[in-house]
């Protein structure tokens, strides 16, 4: 009966749930709780066991709801990936969003057939259920830690958490279609519909994703909008994709990375108003898929799903991560980041509604361990990430942020940076005019609020604000140029610095140490990098010369041009 | 090795004009040259030249600490330069340099000699240390600052 009190009463429960969720998740992230967590307990604690007691059950809400939501995070995470971040993250991402899930599903699925004495069937099923990264999950925690991991396992994570949904999707609907019929279904019909997902997906993805950003370049207008239409435009791609048997959720990822990096980039007025709707999408999501779960069942399971998720987190990820990372240039430290970095988070909870949807048996069971084990690695893996960056080494000293950044109207691929000068900056004490070129240039200067008119005796001091027209490929060099450079950033590469084009030779025979071969001694600094790491080097990778620490400090246009050294002591 | 074992009160120089970079280094080859009759100008020069090709030893907050090893170096030789005017020397944070510590070093025993090297950058990464020598003003004053500084007792304890 939809009496107007009853709406009253509803509409307060669910905005006043919202509201409580979003305070304390945004609190959380300052004391290292992925958020996503506090939205799930929020939830929990206003469902049927909790304070409110509300009955809620509605799993065709749920699914619906974490549907868009889901599409609504991915196109948000897909605009924040820097296309140059597939130069070096794509081939591993793909390697683990795909073999990667297999295996840690085949992995996941053997042990929790044994351990819950369950058909093999449906413990293949559980694994394929929890196969997959979750990427609001990943993207939320590693920005949420405030950390700059080294771009090698950066651009993988990210990477991976958008592509693997499909793969982590495929398996648990081939397994549905395996166990309401057993016999109707063939290794061919099943290796086509693989190649079906994902090459509709990608195709779909990326030509619409295209037209798009194409679209949204010509209209100009508020920023609000145009978040809307990206929303709708991508959940509009994401549903398309599905009806034409693609991956919806692959579609409206690599729709995102098209129409982020269109044209350079996006200005952080779009990504800001993005940001509120992906925030949106995620408290909902979770609050309700806290509402749906009644958290006194989880506990008939509480055991065997708690052994399930340590196993995933401690063996069947390792495991996977480790042998999908073989051919590719990671260090142990970086694998065993990467190994604990796979968070779980809503797109488990949303497949291990499929099966009750379908009205499988026993199916509750793999919904309530389902639930567990992302409670688990959630609070486990997610609060814990921070602090094993930084104890393996993986993150990296960060750069400080723009004030602001915005589009520039009249120049596609131009927009307005403004920083801050911090104290002891290497832009202090320069004329401003001396760090203007015709196409990073610097068009304003406000001192105490005043604007100043930009004269080559216009000295830059502490506390300016700057601001530069410039691509947005600028941002890290003018942030670098306006940052304190701190003890710890001295500290994280050495006290000296030398060229990448260097020989070995000439390095060793400056400082005396270390004996290597003479084939090494003709080699840059550079090719020694590329040489001992394999492929793309990134900032902060670390070799051990001698007794020299080498780590790569600067990398222009792809080569390494500044190597910071630390002395023995 | 600590300050005072590398620094003589001879070696230590207040307003030197720079210049250049280039200008500087040969400065020091000629202080060098001058007061170590096993050294000559242009070998000094052309090893310190030589190091500043890898990269500047500009390491920031207008501190340089050129360095090179030296055949004809029997023992570690210090200097230190203050400038009357800062002068470019490509630093890492693009500061200008007004405080040069030059480690010219034997070549045997190399490790040690890095963890000379290693010391003193730590110790011009001290602000203190290094206002008390900006503020020096003739070379006593600054040979004094340079080799007693609270800053080295504690980096040795």
């Amino acid at each position: 009966m939809a009496t107007p009190l009853t709406l009253n009463v509803l509409l307060l429960i669910g905005a006043s749930l919202l509201f409580v969720g979003l305070l304390l998740g945004n609190f959380s992230l300052r004391i290292g709780v992925p958020s996503l967590l506090v939205f799930l307990l929020v939830g929990m604690a206003a469902g049927e066991d909790g304070i409110l007691g509300l009955q809620f059950s509605d799993l065709n809400t749920s699914y619906l709801v974490s549907n868009i939501a889901l599409a609504v995070i991915l196109l948000d995470g897909g605009m924040r990936t820097r296309l140059s971040t597939f130069r070096v993250g794509l081939r591993p991402a793909f390697t683990l969003a795909t073999l990667g899930v297999a295996l840690t599903a085949a992995l996941v699925g053997g042990f929790a057939t044994w351990l819950l004495d369950v058909d093999w069937r449906l413990g293949m099923l559980l694994g394929g259920i929890i196969g997959s990264t979750d990427a609001a999950a990943v993207f939320n925690v590693i920005q949420g830690a405030g950390l700059r991991l080294n771009e090698r396992v950066a651009s993988t994570l990210e990477i991976e958490s958008g592509l693997n949904d499909p793969m982590a999707i495929f398996i648990t609907v081939l397994l549905i279609q395996f166990l309401l019929n057993p016999d109707g279904l063939s290794v061919s019909e099943s290796m086509i519909s693989l190649i079906t997902q994902f090459g509709i997906g990608a195709f779909v993805g990326l030509a619409l994703g295209a037209v798009l950003a194409e679209l949204l370049l010509r209209i100009r207008s508020n920023e609000g909008l145009y978040a809307l239409l990206l929303c709708s435009g991508g959940v509009s791609l994401f549903a398309l994709t599905g009806e034409l048997g693609g991956s919806g959720f692959l579609a409206v990822y690599l729709a995102g990375v098209i129409a982020g990096n269109r044209g350079g980039g996006v200005g952080d007025n779009v990504l800001r108003s993005m940001d509120s709707l992906a925030w949106l999408a995620q408290s909902g999501m979770f609050l309700l898929l806290g509402l749906l779960v009644t958290p006194h069942e989880l506990d008939n399971h509480g055991w065997p799903a708690l052994f399930i998720a340590g196993f995933l987190m401690f063996i069947a990820r390792p495991l996977a991560v480790w042998l999908c990372l073989l051919p590719f240039p990671f260090g142990w430290r970086e694998k065993l980041f990467v190994s604990w970095t796979g968070l779980r988070g809503a797109v488990p909870i949303v497949l291990a509604m499929f099966p009750l949807l379908a009205g499988i048996e026993q199916t509750r069971l793999l919904f309530d361990i389902t639930f567990v084990v992302v409670l688990a690695s959630l609070l486990i893996q997610g609060t814990s990430m921070g602090w094993l960056a930084r104890a393996l080494r993986v993150a990296i000293p960060g750069n400080s942020e723009p004030l602001q950044v915005t589009a520039f109207n009249g120049s596609k691929d131009r927009y307005l940076l403004q920083f801050k000068v911090e104290e002891g900056a290497r832009i202090c004490g320069d004329a401003v005019t001396a760090h203007s070129q015709p196409q990073c240039e610097a068009v304003l200067l406000i001192r105490q609020g005043i604007t100043q008119s930009l004269t080559d005796t216009l000295r830059v001091v502490t506390g300016d604000r700057i601001t530069w027209l410039a691509p947005l490929s600028e941002k890290e060099s003018l942030a670098d140029l306006c940052q304190q450079v701190t003890p710890s950033i001295k500290r994280f590469y050495g006290d000296f610095t030398v060229r990448g084009d260097v020989l070995i030779g000439d390095l060793i025979g400056a400082y005396g140490v270390g004996s290597v071969d003479d084939a090494l001694r003709t080699l840059t600094i550079a090719s020694y990098f590329r040489r001992r790491i394999g492929g793309q080097s990134v900032v902060g990778d670390t070799l051990m010369l001698g007794g020299l620490r080498l780590r790569v400090r600067t990398i222009d246009n792809n080569r390494i041009s500044q190597v910071g050294i630390r002395l023995p002591h | 090795m600590r300050v005072r074992e590398l620094l003589t009160p001879q070696h230590t120089y207040v307003d030197v004009h720079g210049v250049s970079k280039k200008r500087l280094l040969d400065q020091v080859a000629q202080f060098a040259a001058d007061t170590c009759p096993e050294l000559t100008e242009q070998l000094v020069f052309d090893a310190l030249i030589a190091r500043e090709r890898l990269g500047s030893t500009g390491i920031g907050e207008g501190i340089a600490i050129p360095h090179c090893r030296m055949a004809a170096c029997d023992k570690p030789i210090g200097m230190l330069l203050k400038l009357d005017e800062a002068i470019d020397f490509e630093s890492i944070d693009g500061k200008l340099v007004d405080l040069v510590f030059v480690l010219l070093v034997p070549e045997a025993n190399p490790e040690q000699h890095l963890k000379t090297l290693s010391h003193l950058a730590a110790l011009f990464n001290e602000s203190g240390f290094r206002e008390q020598l900006r503020t020096a003003t003739t070379s006593e004053n600054l040979y004094q600052r340079a080799s007693s500084s609270e800053e080295e007792l504690r980096l040795a304890s």
